[in-house]
């Protein structure tokens, strides 16, 4: 896979962590979906390929939808900020991807910058659904993961990506519908859907 | 065989025809009867399905997406049976509920098109041959039971979805991702041989040590997020707590369970690359955690549901135990354990029902002094707490003596002397909550007749009368055709 469009991706996943808006945040991991539907369609060569290709497009394309309409729904009359500062927030996320390049001694993807980016992008996720408040931000932090499997899948073995990419986008759509339709039920009950309201339930 | 495959086959398929045909009646009436009806059918498939995978267990039939065994008989058994309690009690429970995340826009029907669903995915999953598919069956699980805790739409209830949801689909996602690692290893072996638990094993000698035991390490930390292992757990107490009492039943006693047997089934299949001891000591760790962080709070006094949650994580811990022991004696304890914990875990949840309905208080504090209130109900609680403890004759206390005796024979002795340590004290936790959920100070006591008391009062009845027939079976089973089968594994 070419390396440029790899650390593309991996750049827009440090994005999710840093960007204030929940719409930009969207549009970079529908970006990065795309990119990789892009690298997907570029070494594509059977009919298995091109329905991964497009399933990997129009999962973008329907979440991106799906998740400007709510955040469109659900206006907050003032910004929710994040505990910590965009800073604050890029360096966990690097300083996981980094600890995890360092646990895991490899993938398999007989591409160590491919490996590299992969669990890049997982460490972001994480670290964003860790550490931003706005629940829109949550979510987008579980596609961000699943691009991770795309480009995992991508760079490891040609031809098995039409198995995943159904599958999980199929499942992952499904998930994204649910977690909208709370979020859309906190916003309504607490008038803003900052998951710092979340916080009752305590042992 | 054919037939028998047939009605495995329908299991998971009657829930999923009943609830899409709730859905297109959108009929609130129309909606109880026909999940009841569903509910009596799909008991009867899940137990003739289960009763042919134990009599024939040492012919498992194994196809590429659906497999019968001995362990998934017993896994489709016991969430058939969970199933089918839940769906006769949810009408207690909806006519208590005051409202609903739905709004007055047909509740109800929602309410049966998410269980029914719910099921399905239960049903399926310790029948899906393939990995990849059970994958999408837990996905599926988070996604319908997110909408099931959050149903009464009240804060606590959105919280608790929000996290559940959040928590073990990030945990799903990483297993993903372990998946994709496995089959790419398998392409960059010898081609891409599929992920069904029998090609996995055949293809795992010819593996790279390195990248299946991180794709195992991935796929198993994955999946303890959604078993509820510590200290990926944070989920659990909140769900369960918080989730109409028929779906804590469901999440605790079927869905917990179920997925842990995904993970026990890779094991068995990755061993042979990833190595038996690495496979066995992943699992007994998982085990000692969970039930470490569990027995604290066994002590603590908390709200029914939470208590009930906590135990949840100690029993997964044991279950992982037995797990990682392996070896006919201790998995033996692991399918007695998930029947007798299941049975009791459900009634428990079921008794909360009245249980609010005596002292309200429970909702958010210790049940005290029920058996002076209500002796019916204090009976119900004594029964479920006395099993869950493992007091015998509670097929739990056979359970866990087997898995002890298990891990000593595979020489796991450390291990073992750690958990009869933990559940020592786990149980003294349970035994105090039960002196004082019965005998305790009264406080808050309602009168007159609680909502439900009569059919879980009956359920009860019928659960320890299943509880008492399992240890007395438990006993038979050691150095059984259906110990070697449940060894043997897929494979």
């Amino acid at each position: 896979m070419n390396a440029a469009i790899v650390w593309l991706v991996v750049a827009l996943g440090l994005g999710v962590l840093t960007v204030r808006r929940r719409s930009v945040a969207v549009a970079v991991v529908s970006l990065q979906a795309l990119l990789l539907a892009g690298a997907a369609a570029a070494q594509a060569h059977s009919a298995d390929d091109a329905i991964a290709t497009a399933a990997l497009g129009v999962r973008a394309l329907l979440l991106s939808a799906l998740l400007l309409l709510v955040i469109r729904r659900t206006r907050e009359s003032r910004p929710v900020r994040a505990d910590s500062g965009p800073l604050t927030r890029a360096g966990a996320g690097i300083g996981v991807a980094v600890a995890l390049a360092w646990l895991v001694p490899t993938l398999g993807l007989g591409d160590r910058n491919a490996e590299r980016a992969v669990l890049a992008l997982v460490a972001f996720g994480l670290v964003a659904a860790a550490t931003r408040r706005a629940t829109v931000f949550q979510i987008v932090a579980l596609v961000q993961i699943d691009n991770a499997l795309a480009l995992a899948a991508l760079a490891g073995a040609p031809g098995l990506s039409a198995l995943v990419e159904l599958g999980v986008a199929g499942d992952l759509i499904m998930v994204v519908l649910v977690a909208a339709l709370l979020h859309t039920r906190i916003f309504a009950e607490f008038g803003s859907a900052d998951s710092r309201h979340l916080g009752q339930l305590r042992d | 065989v054919t037939n028998r495959v047939v009605v495995a086959a329908a299991v998971p398929l009657v829930p999923l025809a009943a609830a899409a045909l709730i859905a297109l009646a959108r009929r609130e009436r129309f909606a109880e009867r026909c999940a009841l009806v569903a509910g009596a059918l799909t008991l009867m498939l899940a137990v003739a399905t289960s009763v042919w995978a134990l009599t024939s267990a040492s012919e498992p039939w194994i196809g590429s997406w659906l497999v019968i065994d001995a362990a998934g008989g017993v896994f489709v058994g016991v969430s058939g049976l969970v199933g089918a309690a839940s769906l006769a009690v949810s009408p207690t429970y909806l006519a208590t509920s005051t409202q609903s995340m739905f709004g007055d826009d047909r509740p109800h029907v929602h309410y049966y098109t998410a269980l029914l669903l719910f099921w399905a995915a239960l049903l399926a999953l310790p029948l899906a041959a393939n990995v990849g598919a059970a994958w999408l069956l837990i996905e599926a699980t988070t996604a319908v039971s997110a909408l099931l805790v959050a149903y009464s739409g009240k804060r606590r209830a959105l919280e608790a979805a929000w996290k559940y949801l959040v928590l073990t689909s990030l945990g799903l996602g990483i297993a993903l991702l372990g998946l994709v690692v496995l089959q790419v290893a398998q392409h960059t072996a010898d081609g891409p041989v599929g992920l069904t638990y029998v090609s996995i094993h055949r293809a795992a000698p010819g593996l790279d040590h390195q990248v299946t035991l991180v794709a195992f390490l991935l796929i198993l930390a994955g999946l303890a997020a959604k078993i509820g292992w510590a200290p990926v757990h944070n989920w659990l107490p909140d769900a369960h707590s918080e989730a109409p009492a028929p779906v804590s039943a469901m999440l605790s006693a079927a869905l917990l369970p179920s997925v842990l047997l995904i993970a026990w089934r890779l094991k068995t299949a990755l061993a042979p690359s990833v190595g038996a001891t690495t496979v066995a000591h992943v699992f007994i760790l998982f085990g000692l955690v969970s039930l470490a962080v569990a027995v604290p709070f066994l002590w603590r006094p908390l709200a029914w549901k939470r208590l009930l949650a906590y135990s949840s994580l100690e029993h997964m811990g044991v279950i992982a135990l037995g797990v990682g022991f392996g070896g006919p004696l201790a998995l033996v304890g692991v399918v007695v354990h998930v029947a007798g914990h299941a049975i009791a875990k459900s009634l428990g949840f079921y008794a909360a029902l009245p249980l609010l309905g005596v002292q309200p208080s429970t909702v958010s504090h210790p049940a005290r002094g029920v058996a002076r209130a209500d002796p019916r109900i204090g009976a119900v609680l004594g029964c479920c707490l006395g099993a869950l403890a493992g007091l015998p004759p509670s097929p739990l206390f056979i359970s866990e003596l087997l898995i002890a005796i298990g891990g000593v024979e595979t020489g796991h002795t450390w291990a073992v002397a750690v958990f009869v340590s933990l559940l020592s004290l786990g149980f003294l936790g349970l035994a105090h909550a039960l002196i004082d959920a019965l005998a305790g100070r009264r406080r808050g006591i309602r009168q007159g007749l609680p909502p439900g008391r009569r059919i879980v009062v009956a359920l009860t009845g019928a659960g320890v009368a299943l509880l008492l027939t399992l240890s007395g079976g438990a006993l038979a089973l050691p150095g059984s055709t259906i110990a070697h089968a449940l060894a043997q594994g897929l494979v």
